[in-house]
């Protein structure tokens, strides 16, 4: 019985108390992100789609050879002492975006991008020639226009 | 002809409350969604409209369109008439509210009085819509109603009584009158009937943490389990309908009703209204829901006792 003022007291402050909490999360900026008008953008560390630079490509087959799912697959033709690349498919179904490939290249020609909006419609629009891909941003379905 | 041209009189009248009543339920149901949303660092309805302001008319229109399904062994008749019996009466409380010095639909020399007899036939819709949906989350949702709002009415009545002492009258128009000078939550007795009167309010109108009729975590929705579409939408304007009232009767009691400077009387109004709302809606998303033995408790040996005490001071402090 006599603590039961006690208790009273103590139960109104801590309902004062979370109020005053929620006035000042009311107050606070939003975290929600409106997402397909609002974008977060992905530092350059990120390891979104591969992505590939051909002029600096040697065509040494170390990123064919260190991917650990096999889903990049070269095609290439001598002229004299150098090779030039004819296809450089990317089975993007696949890949598990490890970023070896990246580690592994001598030049820097295959890099990894920092696009993450990579769902499509057509799952034939997976298995990407990266020689022919000029802007992923026309690649993807999800991009909003 | 008189009574034809008075007839269409009333006719345009409530029409003009009807839908201000829709309107302000829907926009009731749209801030009450926003200010959940800002409390929770959320953003809430963004795509209908201008921050979602036509969100609750687009689920209007849903509500609307939807299936309106009966369970089978229902009690059909209580069942087809408990949401008129919620809805209704919060329709009629409309009757006498001060909106403005001239801007009141009747004022009955019993105003309060009335508000306070019309209110409690809702509790009787809530407990048709437990019993004629003949399942067992609705019949003790329905309980659950009866029982905490005939608690809560008698602190939430004491409470206006002393407002009623202190204006020597019943009639709405009345006590705006004498708060002209000073609104009476500045009195420190009636700054105490305000907080049992909100207290009380809130459990009269289930809002959270008084919501146990419609525990969802306990009894799935409570007394309106069964119902959907349209019907549904009834309990829901009816519960918005409901805490517009009891915040209008809480700035015509305690804050002086449409009596302010420089903007005109609907204004100040509805202004004060809206806040007592917020007040409403701030509280309904901090607090957790309390127990039926804790709300049974709180009503009558708390909030009951010290509205006897408030009286009895009240009183002593007039007659002195």
């Amino acid at each position: 019985m006599i603590n039961y003022p006690k208790n009273f007291i103590i139960g109104a402050w801590s309902l004062i108390k979370g109020l005053a909490v929620t006035l000042k999360y009311f107050f606070k900026p939003v975290v929600t992100l409106q997402y397909p008008d609002e974008k977060l953008s992905m530092n350059d560390s990120y390891r979104g789609l591969v992505g590939l630079n051909p002029e600096k490509c040697i065509v040494c087959n170390q990123c064919v050879k260190i991917c650990p799912t096999a889903c990049l697959a070269i095609a290439s033709r001598q002229e004299d002492k150098k090779k030039t690349l004819e296809t450089f498919k990317y089975n993007m179904e696949l890949c598990c975006f490890c970023g070896l490939c990246q580690q592994v290249c001598p030049t820097g020609a295959i890099i990894m991008t920092n696009i993450y909006e990579i769902s499509v419609y057509d799952r034939k629009k997976f298995d990407i020639d990266l020689l022919n891909v000029k802007k992923y941003d026309e690649w993807t379905d999800t991009t909003v226009k | 002809m008189l009574s034809i041209l008075h007839f269409i009189w009333m006719l345009i009248i409530g029409l003009i409350v009807l839908s201000f009543l829709a309107g302000s339920a829907m926009f009731l149901i749209w801030l009450e969604r926003k200010v959940s949303a800002h409390i929770q660092s959320r953003l809430g309805p963004m795509r209908v409209g201008w921050h979602g302001i036509l969100q609750s008319i687009a689920d209007t229109i849903k509500l609307l369109l939807k299936e309106d399904i009966r369970p089978v062994k229902a009690d059909k008749l209580i069942w087809w008439l408990a949401p008129f019996f919620v809805v209704v009466p919060s329709v009629m409380a409309f009757v006498v509210i001060p909106f403005g010095k001239t801007l009141i639909v009747k004022d009955l020399n019993v105003g309060i009085l009335y508000i306070m007899a019309i209110s409690s036939v809702g509790v009787i819709g809530i407990f048709m819509a437990g019993w004629g949906s003949n399942n067992k989350y609705s019949l003790l949702g329905g309980m659950r109603s009866a029982a905490q709002i005939i608690s809560y009415e008698i602190p939430l009545i004491l409470s206006i009584i002393i407002v009623v002492m202190h204006a020597n009258s019943l009639s709405m128009q009345k006590i705006v009158a004498a708060q002209s000078g000073y609104w009476y939550i500045f009195y420190p007795n009636m700054a105490l009937a305000f907080v049992v009167y909100i207290i009380s309010a809130t459990a009269e109108v289930n809002r959270t943490p008084f919501d146990i009729p419609e525990a969802e975590s306990e009894l799935a929705a409570g007394f309106h389990t069964e119902y959907s579409g349209m019907k549904f939408a009834m309990f829901f304007v009816g519960e918005y309908t409901n805490v517009f009232i009891v915040s209008a009767i809480a700035t015509t009691l305690f804050f002086g009703g449409w009596h302010g400077y420089i903007f005109p009387p609907i204004v100040w109004f509805l202004g004060k209204t809206y806040s007592i709302v917020f007040i409403l809606m701030w509280a309904k998303w901090t607090f957790p829901r309390v127990r039926v033995d804790q709300l049974m408790g709180f009503a009558w040996k708390v909030l009951t006792p010290i509205s006897l005490v408030n009286l009895a001071i009240t009183g002593w402090l007039l007659l002195k």
